[in-house]
């Protein structure tokens, strides 16, 4: 981004003057905002810096991880760049009464905001205190098409572990290797992967994580148009999406082998509706109990059984019709884990993969979509 | 350590017999799991350790790892319970990380650690021992960097260090149980942990058990409540070493105190090493058992004061080193004469300066110090409410004269407000109980205990009460 570092570079002044509309102030300012703590220890990190320049503004925001940075239109009368408590700055242009805002910022960093009747004052820090955004200078760039991310992460994203020991799989496994663009997450009991074929130079083969914090930004900044240019140097990457940076520090260590996980010949194939299955879990999971927290899949001639029960509730069936002449047998999954994949994709149709009661399902789509989920013990 | 060579040699035993052993669990584990998982995740699985209370099975690949520990915990504890015998919750390591590694190496992978900053670098090249030492030691639940080498030894930790360092080497087999007591953020628990990474460093196999009284007491009541007392005994009274943190967390809790009391003398009697710290003397735990009291005190207890000057000067520079910042002398010497009470504390203000001195090195200077740690010194100055402050408050306050605090009359309108000011002295400072009782006319620490009771009491019965105490403390506070 030649804008950004220009914008960056600028040390001039400190006082500075803008109009800009609430509506586009607001959305450059909730772009930016979530990477933000409500706790932290250096007052510098709850501010966004704000740089007026001849294009409007850029707004930046960091926790030392992961920074955000994006662009407001706005009509600069005297470009300059200071910092401001971001949250605060938020609450206030929202309740502001007129469409139209002016913002000046004197050589102390207060800055001055304008708005119809109402005038507020808040006091900023200088934006030589921020701390900048890694530089990309020599890094390796991969240009991927934006839909295929966003598709790529909303599909694996909700498998990613929250357990902080297991700190490798706190992120998502990024891999560009033999022509294809690989995202896989896991928490040992699911792992979700989704391959996409893309062209990059077979000097750029190379595979890394990246954390969840960014993982959530990128999927609100990613849209289902244009491409984004991915940068990777040797623990940072970036990513950048039309006039928006995402930058982040990369989880250190080496992500397990996933592929063992992966069962090999399945013995029995269903396909189903995705919809329907997404349904009819959602409707009897409500009666599984908080113990066992299962429902009950049951395979017989040309339909599944779908139950659940808790001891002291009641029980709930549903049956759904497939095509099936395989062996009669029963799978039990956590209903939450066979849910999250059916709700983030978009094909009517699922397959499933089973060998016996026992082992782990696969969930297929005709995408390269595949999604391991490990079954429960059934009782009874 | 008698405890350990007996260990040492079952193990041996058992290792003779590990084959057989692993055969009987393995075809057990082979019909709880299915034909598909068992030679995906077992196959090539080995026994590394099995005796009594303890399982460890080695597996080819971290996926293999986190892969058994979330899937097949319950079926291979069954295995090993059915198979083998052995009641135990086995644990799972990769093939190749557990090797035994002798001290040296291990010493060194800390200093390497420790010298690339204080984030956990795991890169490929490190080698594989390093990561399964500290991957061991954050099972036991220990901080790897919490070591004998980092930790700043001065006049006021020097005889508690000593006996940590004896304990670790094991040639202070007296000093059992150990007791080290001083209030927070001193450094015991830092003590703690170094003797438990010292004593796993030394024999990696050792059972050291590392868990907060707090954590005791949940699992003890979970075990109740799940009807399985047995196999909590048994999981505590077999350790080889057992290190209890923040004992004072047991007051109030009999039943727990109870089991405690039991555990605690079936490991003494096995002459295992105890180890407790606590934020004030064993005697001073309010609601604590007498015998455990006196079973406390049957060993060594060392104290943990507050560091002196030169001393906070050079646990700063220690830290700085470690993290590679520099800053000024003199700003290093402000910090240290701010933060007098705690350590943590003080490495807490020296992180605020130090990141943002690196965020803009140039706007370093004393009165931005001053800013940066403005909270911190106030909190610390609320600990440096004396005695004589309250005893003047509270006589000011009651219309009386400052000989009624320490004089032996005792009409209600003297003996009530003394008792205010005991309860005061006793909740805002740091005194002890009988160093309480010298400054009130040198009356007994038992008085003192029955004045805050009182008092406690008298506040819940009556608001008047309560807000006299409360209008006394703010404007004590304020007065700081």
């Amino acid at each position: 981004m030649v804008g950004a570092d220009s914008y960056q570079a600028r040390q001039g002044g400190n006082s500075m003057k803008f109009r800009i509309a609430k509506e586009a102030f607001l959305d450059g300012l909730q772009q930016v905002q979530h990477v933000v703590s409500s706790r932290t220890t250096l007052p510098i990190l709850s501010n966004v810096l704000i740089e007026a320049g001849d294009e409007g503004l850029r707004l930046t925001t960091t926790d030392l991880d992961v920074g955000v940075s994006g662009t407001a239109k706005a009509e600069v009368s005297k470009p300059g760049a200071t910092t401001l408590p971001v949250k605060r700055l938020v609450n206030i242009i929202r309740e502001l009464p007129s469409a139209e805002i002016e913002v000046s910022v004197d050589n102390k960093n207060v800055a001055s905001i304008k708005s119809g009747p109402s005038f507020f004052k808040i006091i900023g820090l200088p934006d030589g205190e921020f701390p900048p955004l890694a530089s990309f200078d020599d890094a390796k760039e991969y240009k991927i098409p934006q839909a295929i991310f966003r598709n790529g992460l909303k599909k694996t994203s909700y498998a990613i572990s929250t357990d902080e020991t297991r700190y490798v799989l706190n992120g998502i496994f990024t891999s560009f290797k033999e022509g294809k663009l690989t995202l896989v997450a896991t928490d040992g009991r699911r792992l979700a992967m989704v391959d996409h074929e893309l062209e990059f130079p077979s000097s750029h083969e190379v595979d890394f994580i990246v954390p969840t914090k960014a993982v959530q930004e990128l999927q609100r900044l990613l849209s289902t148009e244009g491409d984004l240019m991915l940068k990777l140097s040797d623990n940072q990457v970036c990513f950048e999406i039309g006039a928006s940076i995402i930058v982040s520090k990369l989880i250190e260590g080496n992500y397990p082998n996933y592929r063992q996980v992966i069962p090999g010949e399945s013995k029995e194939r269903l396909t189903l509706s995705r919809e329907q299955l997404l349904e009819t879990t959602r409707r009897v999971s409500l009666l599984s109990s908080e113990k066992s927290n299962s429902v009950k899949l049951t395979f017989g001639q040309n339909q599944v059984d779908v139950m659940a029960n808790s001891p002291d509730i009641g029980e709930a069936n549903e049956t759904l019709e497939v095509k099936y002449d395989g062996k009669q047998f029963s799978i039990a999954f956590n209903p939450e884990f066979l849910m999250a994949p059916l709700k983030n994709l978009e094909e009517d149709e699922v397959h499933l993969d089973l060998i016996d009661e026992m082992s782990p399902g696969v969930l297929r789509t005709e995408d390269a979509f595949l999604y391991v989920l490990m079954p429960m013990r059934v009782t009874g | 350590m008698e405890g350990y060579y007996n260990a040492r040699e079952e193990e041996h035993e058992a290792n003779k017999s590990a084959g057989e052993t692993w055969g009987k669990i393995r075809s057990k584990l082979s019909e709880y799991i299915s034909a598909d998982a068992f030679s995906r995740w077992f196959k090539n699985a080995d026994l590394i350790n099995a005796d009594e209370q303890d399982g460890i099975v080695g597996v080819q690949s971290d996926m293999h790892q986190i892969w058994i520990e979330t899937n097949y915990m319950d079926e291979l504890r069954a295995a090993f319970a059915e198979g083998a015998g052995i009641h135990c919750s086995p644990r799972i390591v990769v093939k190749g990380e557990e090797i035994e590694l002798p001290e040296e190496e291990v010493k060194q992978a800390a200093r390497k650690a420790r010298a690339g900053g204080q984030v956990k670098v795991v890169t490929p090249d490190t080698s594989a021992k390093e990561v399964a030492f500290e991957r061991r030691l954050k099972r036991v639940g220990i901080n790897p960097e919490l070591d004998f080498e980092s930790f700043v030894v001065g006049d006021n930790s020097q005889f508690a260090h000593a006996a940590c360092s004896a304990v670790a080497h094991q040639e202070g087999r007296n000093f059992n149980p150990l007791f080290i007591h001083g209030g927070a953020g001193l450094g015991k628990t830092h003590l703690m942990s170094a003797v438990a990474q010292q004593l796993l460093s030394g024999n990696p196999k050792a059972k050291v058990v590392f868990l907060t009284a707090e954590h005791f007491a949940n699992e003890f009541i979970e075990a109740v409540r799940k009807g399985n007392l047995d196999a909590f005994r048994k999981a505590y009274r077999h350790a080889d070493a057992m290190l209890i943190d923040d004992i004072q967390f047991l007051a109030g809790k009999e039943r727990t105190q109870d089991e405690f009391f039991h555990t605690f003398n079936s490991l003494l009697n096995s002459q295992t090493q105890l180890i407790l710290t606590c934020d004030c003397p064993a005697s001073e735990i309010q609601t604590l058992e007498p015998r455990l009291i006196s079973r406390f005190e049957s060993g060594l207890t060392v104290e943990l004061q507050p560091p002196g000057f030169e001393i906070r000067v050079a646990i700063l520079r220690r830290k700085m080193e470690q993290w590679k910042v520099e800053l000024d002398n003199n700003i290093v010497v402000h910090i240290a004469n701010q933060i007098k009470s705690n350590v943590r504390r003080l490495e807490g203000a020296l992180t605020r300066v130090a990141s943002y001195s690196f965020l803009s090195p140039d706007n370093m200077s004393i009165e931005k110090v001053d800013e940066l740690l403005g909270d911190l010194v106030r909190d610390e100055n609320t600990n440096l409410i004396t005695v004589e402050q309250i005893q003047k408050m509270v006589v000011d306050y009651y219309g009386l004269n400052l000989s009624d605090m320490t004089s032996r009359r005792r009409p209600a309108r003297i003996a009530f407000p003394r008792q205010i000011a005991m309860y005061l002295s006793r909740q805002l400072t740091k005194l002890s109980l009988v160093d309480i009782g010298e400054v009130f006319g040198k009356r007994d620490h038992g008085t003192i205990i029955h004045a805050c009771k009182k008092v406690k009491a008298d506040m819940e019965s009556s608001s008047e009460v309560r807000a006299s105490v409360e209008k006394l403390t703010a404007s004590l506070e304020r007065q700081i």
